[in-house]
């Protein structure tokens, strides 16, 4: 340390933490190669279907060409081969990609973000804690699959009438999925939240004078990031299969408009003749889901200090 | 600062109460309380500390926090300045918080972990000043200074700190508002003795240089003779004596301090050796319940039977010097009719021995 030191630090200002953050995220390696896949996977179904230009739901008008055409093992002309009424998997996989890939990170959104609310709200204001966990517990209690059929039931039609049929059932699916998929999130953020408030620092914040709503912000989320890292990641692929699940018991997306679930209930009649049908759409969403979570696993640890720089 | 005219009152508390109730049973009904800070009444004078000693759970970090409403007291007020902090609406106290800070007492604990040092530090000066970033980041790096932290570490996180470290970001923390008032909630107690001395040096030039006024708790005897201006000896949620230091380490007055300070290990071999511990006999009582009368006289090797009656109050017995006991007597040379009313020991006491 010489004294020239000093003045050569004075003018370095204090890096952004995003800066740090990168640093850290681009040293996970299981986080790079995960933003990595999930980058192809959502230029895949984005820019894909420019360049193979071929309609997901065409089916031939000429029965005859469309018998000859259908369950084809992959080749030139169709390099994932063709489903049972004869339209091009590639195609199908690439349509039906964008809308799972879009529904399950919005559903995820809306999951988190009203779990997270309502877990910091309870955690941290006592008199909104009963109140709040009691909602959470009767939400924990209903039965998921019924409750969703009922929103579709009642909700489909005057959306659809807002928002045009796939607009409309998109947004009614993400909403439905994400307002029964918070509760866990919810619980393990209050959880968390409880612990963190009787922190020392905390209290310091309070003795400077911080108000609640900065002091939330400021000291309470980020110190919850992990679980809801964990929470949101997994909330993905769950969004993505009860998607399908729904459109599966016909209250989704229409029966020919693609997305992965579909695809893969569709496939999951002829897994015995032609087992790549259920294998693409299931490697997709696997490759999805498994992605999201290394990300989330590399951002969570380049988001905690302690672990930065390791 | 043996100057003739009396220093200015800073902080003034009175009958100050501080219950945490205890709900018990299936329907969560309010059973009892804690009585954690049972009716304290003590003035803190403008630029001296005040030591605050005691065992573990008599109540003393909660009268420092209570003292910066971190806690909603039972009743009593704190007058700090000119205003009641106990009454003040939120906002009003928002405004009044840059007056009076806190120093905790676990480094580790007490600062964010994702926070950097320079946003830690730079925490109060956002929430009560409009400086821009440049000013901000100026002054963070002069507290820096004045704490004795390197500027370079501006950019680091609080794990990256040696505890004594740590507790100097604390330090710098809170004076970044130019704070009159700063409680130290036993700021050494966690870290190692080479540490403790440096940290200690430091508040001290601190209270040197910005002229502070210090509520030092500890449990450190010894380092309370060192900073402290006048001690407060608490027992179970009360102040059992509160003396000017000197006096009341040479010649405790109240039993319970008698025998807190005659735990102090001296230095010197010869005088250890012939040094009487009076050692107590049972455990402290249940704030929950405590004893009717006075509330040290379940333990106390003086007891006669009115300490099972009636509760002494804190009366000056000694010119500045405030005894809550039944058997010290004021002497006959202090001012007369000081027994003990709250109205009394307001105007005689004292922040310096008379002598």
């Amino acid at each position: 340390m010489t004294d020239a030191a000093p003045q050569a630090v004075k003018l370095a200002k204090p890096r952004s933490q995003w800066a740090d953050v990168w640093v850290q995220f681009k040293s996970h390696k299981g986080a790079l190669v995960g933003l990595f896949v999930f980058l192809s996977l959502a230029l895949f179904v984005s820019v894909g279907p420019l360049v193979w230009t071929k309609d997901p739901t065409f089916i031939n008008p000429d029965a005859v060409t469309m018998i000859k055409t259908r369950n084809k093992p992959p080749s030139w002309e169709f390099p994932l081969g063709t489903d049972q009424l004869g339209r091009d998997m590639l195609a199908r996989m690439m349509k039906g990609g964008q809308t799972s890939i879009a529904v399950g990170l919005t559903a995820m959104v809306i999951s988190i973000t009203l779990g997270t609310f309502i877990g910091v709200m309870a955690g941290y204001f006592k008199r909104l804690d009963n109140v709040l966990m009691r909602l959470t517990d009767l939400f924990l209690a209903l039965p998921l699959l019924p409750l969703l059929l009922v929103m579709a039931m009642l909700f489909r039609a005057p959306l659809s009438k807002a928002f045009g049929p796939e607009g409309g059932t998109f947004l009614l699916i993400v909403v439905a999925i994400g307002l029964t998929s918070w509760m866990q999130a919810a619980r393990v953020v209050r959880g968390e939240v409880l612990a963190l408030k009787e922190r020392e620092f905390v209290l310091a914040a309070r003795s400077i004078g911080t108000p609640s709503r900065r002091m939330i912000l400021r000291h309470v989320l980020p110190n919850v990031m992990s679980p809801i890292m964990v929470a949101a990641t997994l909330g993905i692929a769950n969004a993505i299969i009860t998607e399908s699940a729904l459109s599966f018991l016909g209250l989704g997306f229409p029966p020919d408009f693609p997305t992965w679930g579909r695809l893969l209930f569709d496939g999951a009649e002829y897994i015995q003749q032609y087992p790549e049908r259920v294998i693409w759409p299931g490697v997709a969403i696997s490759l999805t889901v498994l992605s999201v979570n290394y990300i989330g696993d590399g951002l969570r640890d380049a988001l905690d200090p302690r672990i930065r720089g390791r | 600062m043996l100057d003739a005219k009396p220093a200015k009152k800073l902080v003034e508390v009175k009958d100050l109460k501080m219950y945490f109730p205890i709900h018990s049973g299936l329907l969560r009904r309010h059973t009892g309380d804690v009585k954690a800070v049972d009716g304290l009444s003590f003035d803190i004078f403008e630029g001296e500390t005040l030591g605050l000693v005691g065992e573990s759970g008599c109540g003393k970090s909660t009268v420092g926090r209570a003292l910066l409403r971190l806690y909603e007291l039972t009743s009593g007020s704190v007058t700090i300045g000119d205003e009641d902090i106990a009454k003040l609406s939120p906002e009003k106290l928002r405004t009044k918080r840059p007056m009076m800070q806190m120093v905790f007492q676990d480094p580790q604990a007490c600062l964010n972990p994702r926070m950097t040092v320079a946003a830690i530090i730079a925490e109060p000066l956002d929430e009560h000043t409009k400086l821009s970033a440049d000013e901000k980041l100026e002054k963070v790096y002069e507290l820096m200074d004045a704490v004795g932290l390197n500027r370079a570490f501006a950019n680091r996180y609080p794990h990256a700190f040696s505890g004594g470290q740590r507790q100097r970001i604390g330090i710098a923390r809170a004076l970044a508002l130019n704070p009159k008032f700063i409680v130290c909630d036993e700021p050494i107690a966690a870290l190692d003795v080479s540490i403790q001395a440096q940290v200690v040096n430091l508040l001290e030039d601190l209270q040197e240089q910005y002229g502070l006024t210090y509520l030092f708790i500890s449990h450190d005897l010894s380092m309370v003779r060192h900073i402290a201006d006048r001690v407060a000896v608490m027992y179970l949620g009360r102040i059992a004596e509160l003396s000017p230091r000197e006096p009341l380490y040479a010649d405790p007055l109240h039993p319970y301090a008698k025998a807190l300070l005659s735990a102090v290990p001296d230095p010197d071999p010869e005088r250890e050796s012939g040094r009487k511990r009076i050692i107590l006999q049972g455990d402290v009582p249940s704030p929950s319940n405590p004893p009717k009368g006075c509330n040290f006289c379940t333990r106390c090797p003086e007891v006669i039977p009115i300490c099972h009656e009636v509760k002494p109050d804190l009366a000056e017995v000694r010119p500045g010097r405030f005894v809550a006991c039944h058997l010290v007597k004021p002497d006959n040379n202090t001012a007369a009719g000081s027994t003990g009313l709250a109205e009394d020991f307001e105007y005689n006491q004292q922040g310096e021995p008379k002598q």
